[in-house]
């Protein structure tokens, strides 16, 4: 507020923090829903028509309102206020969800209200209260705590990703963090990205050890243990002596530029590192001259974004204050709205691809709809994560693209297993296999 | 009485068993607040209950089945399409069946006949793209992009593009709907086949069970499938662009563009709106309050206040600005000939062209009714008048005066008179009066405030549009019509003789001021001793 118009209205100003670890932090953010679903609804302006108008997973599935935010809003409310028990719906509710972040950025569309922390915090409050999180995410943990990985595996295979002509450096400014499933399931990946790395005359290093993330402890509101992990993590990279570390995984990229410095109540910019998506680094290399697209490739493809590499990556700050007369904050706050998501830089790159004609879907940047995968719905909710993607497939499919490209993994499992169930006639790649074939010239 | 485990058995098997449900994690997800249109006032935190049952049927055929069962087992039921109406589209009564609708979303596109024809889950964006792809439009109500067409329709649904076209539900055509005891009704020409074309039935035009000046909140039985008239409209495209929360179309300059002007005063606003009509340009021609131009460029609710507090009852007072939205439908020279005549108009009224952006932000797609939370969290129109241009622009200044007594609670405004327009190229004039607030302030008094605009309007003879469900139809009853709520409560008592469709509607504000303690003082008005308590 300025001076010049006093203030006539006395309201006790409420503290509040953008810390997820105490539900009644977001009591006025669940409060203030309208019920406009501008959350499920692909924003009106891009609005494509009567097919593909929604762009939240959840509620276009389970259709019931309780799935859509408007709904969770109003449970969790119900819940901060101790007038609603827990029960298997309940869960089904909170989890049954891909946290995918279109919900926080079709509402802050128009409204200041802070959805997709709301959703976190309503897990972290399953698991304080003993019924979160889901069977599935337990046994994760548990492999998580046993061998540093998602799937159980054997800790000391993790760097078996390392093929030959692949050199990573002992000391280097740039530290590549491979991920759980780049590093076992999908070493396409980590090849691909090591090799660009390598074509730009790029220096990088592994850490030594590398641990799990903590993307899917953090996502189903195992705090504590992610909150361990996040500290490990970040000691060890700090260690390294990295001015930037490089994830090929979206999940990845948005766990440690946002939440990470979440867990630890600290800004992205207090990390000591930057954070960086292989696309913002073949981007930046792609404009410098270093990198050069070569070989065509002579495909019609579109590109998926992955939620947590567009609407859900912008930096973290931690905010402490107070609430007052209509709602107004103080300090002042600048909102995540998405808007400063990686949208062009994945587009810039697929364009510069000789051969490459690029196509988009219905349903785009922001307005995506997510593949049904992240933030522990794939183990939970597997015939979920399968309708969703193949929601998604047949956008690829109306738009008569060949090949569909993603930037993380998880997006890439997801879909490959619905074009598999259902015969599809599409090649499902990741972008770092694809810039990687066109340099291979 | 809470649905029974037979009964429930009963809906399962008329919708499968995905599609029902009471437990109570679902139900909570229909509460109708603490947010949102008129939410957190006293009609609210009185009236609203979370259901006892939610149910979605996919078709005509499952919602009369369901009501058959609700009337045969006294189960009253609630229809619902995307619940965005405030308390007033959910459950007012304990233990009520929620018949949510959106699972209804189907649409047909006639081109040729120039319709649509849409189930009670099909919003208007999705329409209105459908409608631009093939060359035509429709109008999005104040209601919002997000807003059902059928709900929007058979309530309000107007906007600034009815300067060309009126009332947007006088394009009702064909129409189907389920009668309180569960009878299916088609009206129109889908009264003798099933091309819904036409509106007008062989007999007795029935699409007045929907609506009157505004609608009856579900009432009088549930509309399952209605047909819309489009209207043409310019074939350039209008791209969308930028990223959420900045998103627009852009439009093609030649074919369609917004022009905003300032003019010296009230008299020339009016004037030029009625010689804009008569001339028969423009696409819409609109007056809007003050604080939407502050809205629409705060990034946060911060930033409106910061922006609305540099003004003052003075420049609140000299506000006078004229939008028009120039279309130029048959082709670019009708534009430059449009603009032409509007500049023969505007420019004897002093009126001075300002820069406007080749975008539309708001009103043609996207209309914004969800922006308008921003700065307060809570708001609702406390009135709507149709009247004739000189009339109405008298509205919205009484309006303002009343509002003093009541601010705070209400948003400081400083005298600004709401938003107003012509309607039918000039035929009528609109006025719209919105107040805001804190919904965590004291709220009664907005709840008083509301009431008292209805004395206000009896007072000063406006005729208003929130009659019926909106305000005490007591209160109101006696003075328009003369005697309109016996006339409604026939009807009602004819349709709906067991009070099973949605109730207490229509006598639910009336049941709301006998039982807020708040509301006591200012009933002074008779009422019968046996309203529902």
């Amino acid at each position: 507020m300025t001076n010049e118009q006093p203030i006539r209205y006395y309201r006790p100003k409420a503290d509040f923090a953008f810390d997820i670890s105490d539900i009644q932090n977001f009591v006025y953010d669940m409060s203030r829903c309208i019920k406009c679903k501008g959350c499920t609804w692909v924003d009106h302006t891009y609005m494509p028509g009567a097919k593909y108008m929604t762009r939240c997973p959840s509620a276009t599935k389970y259709e019931f309102d309780a799935y859509g935010a408007y709904g969770k809003m109003r449970i969790g409310h119900a819940m901060a206020e101790g007038l609603l028990p827990w029960n298997d719906r309940a869960l089904e509710v909170i989890y049954a969800c891909t946290l995918c972040g279109a919900c926080d950025v079709g509402c802050k569309r128009n409204l200041d209200l802070e959805i997709e922390l709301s959703l976190e915090a309503l897990r972290v409050k399953a698991v304080q209260d003993g019924v979160g999180p889901m069977p599935a995410h337990k046994k994760i943990a548990g492999n998580i705590a046993g061998q540093h990985n998602l799937y159980g595996a054997p800790h000391e295979k993790r760097r078996d990703w390392i093929s030959a002509g692949i050199t990573p450096a002992e000391k280097a400014e740039v530290l590549y963090f491979v991920g759980c499933t780049a590093s076992y399931v999908n070493q396409e990946i980590a090849q691909s990205t090591a090799k660009i790395l390598q074509a730009a005359g790029t220096k990088f290093m592994l850490l030594p050890d590398e641990w799990c993330c903590g993307n899917t402890l953090f996502s189903v509101g195992l705090l504590d243990q992610a909150r361990e992990l996040a500290r490990r993590n970040l000691e060890e990279v700090r260690r390294s002596g990295a001015k930037t570390l490089l994830l090929s995984c979206a999940e990845g990229y948005r766990m440690w530029k946002v939440d990470v410095p979440k867990l630890l109540n600290i800004s992205t910019d207090a990390l000591g590192f930057q954070v960086v998506h292989l696309v913002e680094f073949v981007d930046e290399q792609m404009k410098n001259g270093a990198l050069q697209m070569k070989k065509s490739l002579n495909t019609r493809l579109t590109y998926h974004d992955a939620c947590s590499l567009s609407r859900l990556s912008e930096p973290w700050t931690p905010y402490e204050g107070k609430r007052g007369w209509m709602g107004c904050v103080e300090p002042r706050l600048k909102r995540r709205r998405g808007t400063h998501g990686i949208y062009a830089q994945p587009r810039d790159i697929l364009k510069a691809i000789p051969g490459v004609e690029l196509v988009e879907m219905p349903r785009t940047r922001e307005n995506a709809f997510c593949c049904g995968a992240g933030r522990g719905t794939r183990e939970a909710f597997p015939e979920f994560a399968d309708w969703a993607a193949g929601q998604r497939l047949e956008e690829v499919r109306e738009i008569g693209a060949e090949t569909l490209i993603t930037a993380c993994p998880w997006c890439k499992n997801n879909f490959n297993r619905a074009v598999k169930a259902g015969g599809e006639a599409v090649q499902v790649r990741d972008i770092s296999e694809v810039i990687c074939a066109s340099l291979e010239a | 009485m809470a649905i029974s485990k037979e009964i429930y058995k009963v809906f399962e098997a008329i919708v499968g068993p995905a599609y029902v449900s009471d437990d109570p994690v679902i139900c909570e997800g229909y509460r109708s607040g603490p947010g949102g249109y008129e939410n957190g006032l006293g009609y609210e935190r009185v009236m609203t209950k979370v259901p006892g049952c939610v149910i979605m049927p996919r078709t005509t055929e499952e919602v009369s089945r369901i009501v058959k069962v609700c009337y045969r087992h006294d189960i009253p039921y609630v229809p619902y399409s995307t619940g965005f109406y405030g308390p007033r589209s959910h459950p007012h009564v304990e233990d009520a069946l929620l018949i949510d609708l959106k699972r209804m979303n189907d649409f047909i596109l006639d081109e040729k006949h120039f319709y649509v024809e849409v189930g009670p889950g099909m919003i208007y964006s999705p329409i209105q793209e459908e409608c631009m792809q093939h060359g035509a439009y429709v109008v999005i109500g104040g209601g919002g992009a997000q807003a059902s067409a059928i709900a929007n329709l058979i309530g309000d649904g107007w906007s600034p593009l009815s300067h060309r076209i009126g009332l947007p539900h006088r394009r009702i055509l064909g129409t189907e709907m389920v009668l309180p005891d569960g009878e299916i009704l088609r009206l129109g020409s889908l009264a003798t086949g099933d091309d819904p074309f036409w509106g007008e039935s062989p007999g007795p035009d029935l699409r007045g069970l929907l609506r009157g000046y505004t609608g009856l909140r579900g009432c009088l039985g549930i509309v399952t499938r209605m047909a819309i008239k489009t209207l043409p409209f310019q074939p350039e495209r209008l791209e969308p662009t930028g990223i959420s929360p900045n998103t627009a179309l852009a439009l093609p300059e030649k074919r369609i563009k917004w022009i905003n002007f300032t003019v010296p005063s009230k008299e020339a606003q009016v004037q030029a709106m009625r010689e804009i009509g008569h001339a028969e340009i423009a696409g819409a021609v609109t007056k809007v309050p003050l604080f939407w131009r502050a809205i629409a460029k705060a990034e946060s609710k911060e930033d409106f206040w910061d922006l609305w507090s540099k003004e003052n009852e003075e420049t609140v007072a000299n506000f006078f600005i004229v939008r028009v939205l120039l279309i130029g439908f048959t082709s670019e020279e009708q534009m430059e000939y449009d603009e032409r005549v509007l500049m023969d108009i505007m420019t004897p009224l002093g009126g001075i062209a300002r820069r406007t952006k080749p975008s539309d932000e708001s009103w043609i797609k996207n209309a914004d009714s969800a922006g308008m939370w921003l700065m307060c969290g809570g708001y609702v129109s406390v009135d709507y008048v149709i009247e004739t241009l000189s009339q109405s622009p008298a509205h919205g200044p009484s309006y303002a005066e009343l509002k003093k007594k009541y601010t705070p609670p209400l948003m400081p405004d400083y005298g600004d008179p709401g938003w107003f327009q012509s309607f039918e190229l000039g035929h009528q004039g609109y006025s719209e009066f919105l107040v805001y607030w804190d919904q965590d302030d004291d709220t009664n008094a907005v709840d008083q405030f509301y009431v008292d605009t209805a004395k206000m309007n009896i007072k000063n003879r406006y005729y208003t549009s929130l009659l019926g469900p909106h305000q005490p139809l007591y209160l109101t009853g006696p003075k328009y019509g003369p005697n309109y709520h016996e006339f409604m409560l026939k009807i009602k008592n004819e349709f709906d003789p067991k009070w099973k469709s949605h109730p207490p509607v229509p006598l639910a504000h009336d049941v709301f001021v006998e039982r807020a303690p708040w509301m006591q003082a200012m009933k002074d008005w008779e009422s019968p001793d046996d309203l529902p308590k």
